[in-house]
């Protein structure tokens, strides 16, 4: 079964059974999963953006017009509801992907912390999924600065990846024709709680360099696309001693950056986003702000996942909006930190 | 390889089962709201009509159900406002919605294009509120009924009307003195000791459908926090946890007064597909309504369609109206 057509706004949803392609431990609690999705959705596809994200479930059993959530077994529950992860990549299939006639594959980053990742946990290639999306609204890319800093903690990288991808792609910016057209710099401020738990490719931990005075490493992901990174564990076993959000701190303190010539994209635990955020609004910087929520419908339905945010007109200075159909990028200027 | 041996029969037999599917009446009438089909969405788990759009024609609906219209606008509660417990989700959204001007302006141009019965579920905090929100109601041609939501189980003065008999009584009364044209239906709530009671005292004030059941009370706790897992504390569970609790009820109501009034039951409470359609309808409900299983898959209610017509040329039946209340003894 698909069902296809074209909602208002950003989203273009689909909603379809996707197949397993690869299901692969990156780091001792994170695991990248990669969908190969049927030709008949590229089109969907090929409208989302860095910021958007699928909501995952069972394969509906078609045949009794059954719903899943199922209990399944003791030993392998499945979830009842879906699950929301960022799109952490989006590419052709594979020619021996299980879609004949081509098809286009996205990756989702999880790690397992109850129900719904256990399940996916235990997906092995071949295995259908039920996919929705791409839903909510993506990053906006600035065609103007020059300068943009990628911030995730934790389970917030897999949509800065896509970002920097992204922004790698749309590197030139400015007036092209004009002669002196410049290469937008990105740097990526990647942060874990431990080296053990950063999910990413670190080349050569013993390779180090300073940039900015601030312990730069080389991750496979990010260099792939000609971003910087710099990694941050809260334990000091790799990079910057403490948190994302003081090592940007730190690098902006002594990077040479116009805060109107950068643009500060974040995602990851809302304590570190927070930081990021009002770091950047004190100075003005254009920030952009990767919420998340629990979700049951993602699609604006049931009003689970507010986000508040400010609002001149409401008598109390602030209005809920929601992560899933507004979000779940935000402007930091709007949000209202609880 | 396996063979289905539906698959052996001769092609004319195929055709003449197709036949008998497409000739199943699946049409229902609800004390004068004629449907096409049983299904409806169930209210607050489909916004008001647009959000569903990209993945299931609206229109294919036997009746849409909107999310609560208070008077006034209400934020709702702080999140967070879900979690999946085992087989179901609780929720504590808390009646978050526009106001009733937002919706008369912003919601009901879309909902008049529908062209299908059109119900528009109502809160307040006393009878006039809920009066008041039912008369401006009243006078929307597209809008077919009014569903009252005496029974949320998520703001403080939610259950009260749903729980206190005599309470519930004058308040269907208050609202039926108003309300001219548009069906009134009452939602009744399982957080009581005996719904029948409920039941008798919406239809004696002058329900004209009864829908049930809303969400049962109930809580979950991060036992690593110490913290509940609603902000709101308690939220209202659903899903399909709740399905044998909703079929229990809806026998009960039928068979001890719903049936003896002529008044119809809209049956909800985890319903996943036709088999629980089914369900609902064998113990006395009239339609049925799909709401926690929106989430996980919006093309549900056109599933269940068509695994009625399956069922029903199955068993030699020719209309679906004929399965309410068939509980065989």
């Amino acid at each position: 079964m698909m069902t296809m057509a074209t909602k208002p706004g950003t989203s273009h949803p689909a909603l379809f059974d996707g197949v397993v392609a690869k299901n692969v431990s990156i780091c001792s609690e994170h695991f990248r999963l990669t969908i190969d999705c049927p030709p008949g959705v590229t089109d969907a596809l090929n409208l989302a953006r860095a910021g958007q994200f699928v909501h995952l479930a069972p394969p509906r059993g078609e045949a009794e017009g059954a719903a899943g959530g199922n209990m399944g077994t003791s030993s392998c529950p499945v979830p009842l509801l879906r699950r929301a992860f960022s799109i952490a990549g989006l590419r052709d299939s594979l020619s021996d992907g299980h879609f004949s006639g081509g098809g286009r594959q996205f990756d989702v980053m999880y790690r397992v912390v109850g129900t719904g990742t256990r399940w996916l946990s235990g997906l092995r290639a071949g295995d259908a999924l039920s996919v929705m999306g791409a839903l909510g609204n993506g990053f906006p890319i600035s065609d103007t600065k020059r300068h943009a800093w990628l911030v995730a903690g934790g389970v917030g990288l897999p949509p800065m990846l896509w970002l920097a991808e992204a922004l790698g792609d749309a590197v030139t910016i400015g007036d092209t024709t004009a002669a002196g057209k410049v290469d937008r710099e990105v740097v990526a401020f990647a942060g874990a709680r431990s080296v053990d738990l950063l999910a990413l490719t670190v080349d050569d931990p013993s390779v180090v360099s300073r940039d900015a005075g601030v312990a730069s490493l080389g991750a496979k992901e990010f260099a792939d696309v000609g971003a910087r990174v710099v990694i941050a564990t809260d334990d000091g076993s790799l990079g910057f001693h403490g948190h994302v959000a003081g090592a940007m701190g730190e690098y902006y303190g002594q990077a040479d950056v116009q805060t109107d010539d950068l643009v500060v994209y974040t995602c990851g635990p809302e304590v570190m986003m927070r930081a990021v955020a009002e770091f950047c609004v004190a100075r003005s910087i254009e920030c952009h702000v990767c919420m998340e929520r629990a979700m049951a419908c993602g699609t604006g339905t049931c009003q689970s996942c507010v986000v508040a945010v400010q609002d001149e007109s409401a008598t109390d200075g602030w209005r809920y909006e929601l992560c899933c159909d507004d979000g779940p990028v935000f402007d930091a200027e709007r949000l209202v930190w609880g | 390889m396996l063979v289905v041996m539906s698959d052996l029969k001769p092609e004319h037999q195929k055709q003449k089962q197709k036949q008998q599917e497409q000739d199943v009446d699946l049409s229902v009438d609800l004390a004068g709201m004629v449907m096409a089909n049983p299904v409806m969405t169930g209210s607050g788990t489909s916004g008001y009509g647009p959000e569903y759009a990209p993945f299931l024609e609206i229109a294919s609906l036997g009746a849409f159900v909107t999310k609560a219209v208070t008077p006034g606008e209400r934020k709702g509660n702080p999140p967070p406002r879900t979690v999946e417990t085992a087989g179901g989700m609780l929720n504590a959204i808390g009646l978050a919605n526009g106001g009733l001007e937002r919706f008369l302006s912003d919601k009901v141009p879309y909902l008049s294009e529908l062209g299908i019965p059109v119900i528009v579920n109502v809160a307040g905090r006393d009878p006039d509120e809920y009066a008041m929100v039912c008369r401006a109601l009243d006078e929307v041609p597209c809008i077919t009924g009014v569903e009252l939501n005496v029974s949320c189980p998520n703001v403080s003065d939610g259950l009260d009307y749903g729980t206190d008999h005599a309470r519930l009584e004058s308040l269907v009364a208050h609202v039926r003195r108003d309300v001219k044209r548009a069906k009134v239906i009452v939602k009744l709530s399982p957080n009581v000791t005996d719904i029948t009671a409920t039941a008798r005292a919406a239809i004696n004030g002058g329900a004209e459908i009864l829908s049930l059941i809303n969400t049962l009370a109930g809580m979950a706790i991060n036992v690593n926090t110490f913290r509940p897992m609603l902000a709101n504390r308690t939220g209202g569970l659903s899903g399909p946890a709740i399905k044998p609790v909703a079929v229990c009820m809806v026998h009960k109501v039928y068979s001890k007064v719903a049936r003896e009034h002529g008044v119809p039951i809209i049956g909800m409470g985890g319903i996943q597909n036709w088999r629980d359609a089914a369900e609902f309808m064998l113990a006395g409900a009239s339609a049925v309504a799909v709401g926690t299983a929106l989430f996980v898959d919006p093309t549900i209610p056109n599933q269940i369609c068509g695994g009625l017509r399956t069922y029903l040329a199955g068993k030699g039946m020719s209309r679906l109206c004929e399965l309410t209340g068939m509980l065989a003894n």
